[in-house]
């Protein structure tokens, strides 16, 4: 203090100025600084994360589920094995043997592809998700034609080691419950 | 190089000193061979000359008050409030952007499910809409019309139009009923006033003109006949947007079909 006061007139405003501005420069700091917290520690981005990553695993599943080469079966069920778990996983491997018999004998060439999809429950701490997925699949028989055919897909995913699989799936049933 | 003058500056300093003050046995040694020195010496010898100075400046505070002992602690100060200014304005600007990284994430955009209150509201509008928009009853055309005109707008207007064509068309003749309830519906996307919904919807479609006007049950899974009902599930998706109060489809999408 007893320094400043010696200061010279010429030099006060500059040093004034100069406060100002690094007063200011901390208010900004202060504001942007909360914001960035705010966004940073915004709950519902994890649990954002979470859904997208869910509905991301699970159209790929549905549509690995819904793809299958006779000449690659084996390749192809073990996808299927990898992308699911639970009651559907361990459907899968029972009626593995039967399944690709029936593929290599038929020849067929089974494509699918994911028109849309979303979640529809998400419950994170437990890790269920439920999901809808439009899909259209394509199947091609020996005599190279093909038939495309819409399905409405709906999915049950368990989140297993961090890793969202499917648990189940099934059709959209037409003239369900819901239709009354 | 500069090193090297203030080096020689300071070495000029320390002899004016000297001449003030007695010499110390350690500095009587000769010059040339403290100039050899490693370049690593220098630089402590300046530290030190330079708290040597300091001291005796303080003790000559009383001779040259203005000329050095004035300019000393404002430079520092000035330079300090500088250095803080863009500190703290370099670190808001760095959280700006981190916090519109953030934001703009298109995970945190999307407000499906996190937003349940909004993602209910969505799905219950849309269910209503498309419950409204794709049933039609030949005994109330103007159910159908009034549907039309509130709940859609822009390219949803020609699409829908498009849609029903067919079934306008043969209106008179076939005396349609149509009744579409959503079975099951899915959120894609909030974006603020907008969304994406994937629907899944039941579509029962009877002709009341044909002699079996009792075929108004729908027949599960069978194939169309005019004078039977025919059960059929669709799948779509509708790009809904918020005007006011209301949601609006201003797109149907029927993936290519």
């Amino acid at each position: 203090m007893a320094r400043a006061v010696r200061t010279p007139a010429g030099l006060r405003p500059v040093l004034a100025v100069a406060l100002v501005f690094t007063l200011v420069a901390a208010g900004f700091a202060v504001w942007t600084g909360r914001d960035w917290y705010a966004a940073a520690h915004d709950d519902s981005a994890g649990y954002a994360e979470q859904r997208d990553r869910a509905l991301a695993a699970g159209e790929q599943a549905v549509q690995n589920l819904n793809t299958l080469d006779h000449r690659r079966v084996e390749q192809g069920l073990d996808l299927w094995e990898s992308s699911t778990t639970g009651e559907l996983h361990d459907q899968l491997v029972e009626g593995r043997e039967e399944f690709a018999t029936q593929v290599k004998g038929a020849k067929t060439v089974t494509t699918a592809r994911v028109l849309s999809g979303a979640v529809t429950e998400l419950d994170d701490r437990a890790g269920r998700a439920r999901l809808l997925v439009a899909l259209r699949i394509t199947v091609t028989t020996p005599d190279s034609r093909s038939t495309d055919k819409d399905s409405r897909m709906l999915g049950e995913l368990t989140r297993t080691d961090g890793q969202w699989k499917l648990s189940g799936l099934g059709q959209a049933p037409v003239g369900g419950t819901a239709a009354g | 190089m500069s090193t090297t003058t203030r080096h020689h500056l300071n070495r000029q300093r320390r002899r004016q000193a000297r001449g003030r003050t007695p010499a110390t046995p350690g500095e009587a040694g000769p010059a040339p061979r403290q100039e050899r020195r490693p370049a690593a010496k220098p630089v402590r010898e300046d530290r030190e000359d330079r708290e040597e100075r300091e001291e005796r400046e303080e003790r000559a505070a009383g001779e040259a008050p203005a000329a050095r002992g004035a300019r000393r602690p404002r430079v520092p100060l000035l330079a300090v409030l500088c250095a803080l200014t863009l500190l703290l304005g370099g670190f808001a600007g760095w959280a700006a952007h981190r916090a519109g990284e953030l934001r703009d994430d298109p995970a945190r955009a999307n407000t499906a499910l996190t937003d349940l209150a909004r993602t209910s509201e969505v799905k219950a509008r849309t269910a209503t809409a498309v419950a409204a928009l794709f049933s039609y009853d030949h005994t109330d055309p103007g159910a159908f019309e009034r549907a039309g005109k509130t709940l859609l707008t822009g390219k949803a207007v020609e699409q829908h139009r498009a849609l029903f064509a067919g079934v306008l068309a043969g209106a008179a003749a076939q005396k349609p009923v149509i009744t579409t309830t959503v079975t099951d519906s899915a959120v894609e996307r909030i974006d603020g006033d907008r969304a994406r919904v994937l629907v899944y919807a039941d579509q029962t479609s009877v002709s009341t003109a044909g002699p079996a006007a009792a075929g108004k049950k729908p027949a599960k899974g069978k194939a169309p006949a005019r004078d039977q009902g025919v059960y059929a599930g669709a799948m779509f998706a509708v790009d809904v947007v918020r005007r006011g109060d209301v949601w609006l489809v201003e797109g149907i999408d029927t993936f290519g079909r």
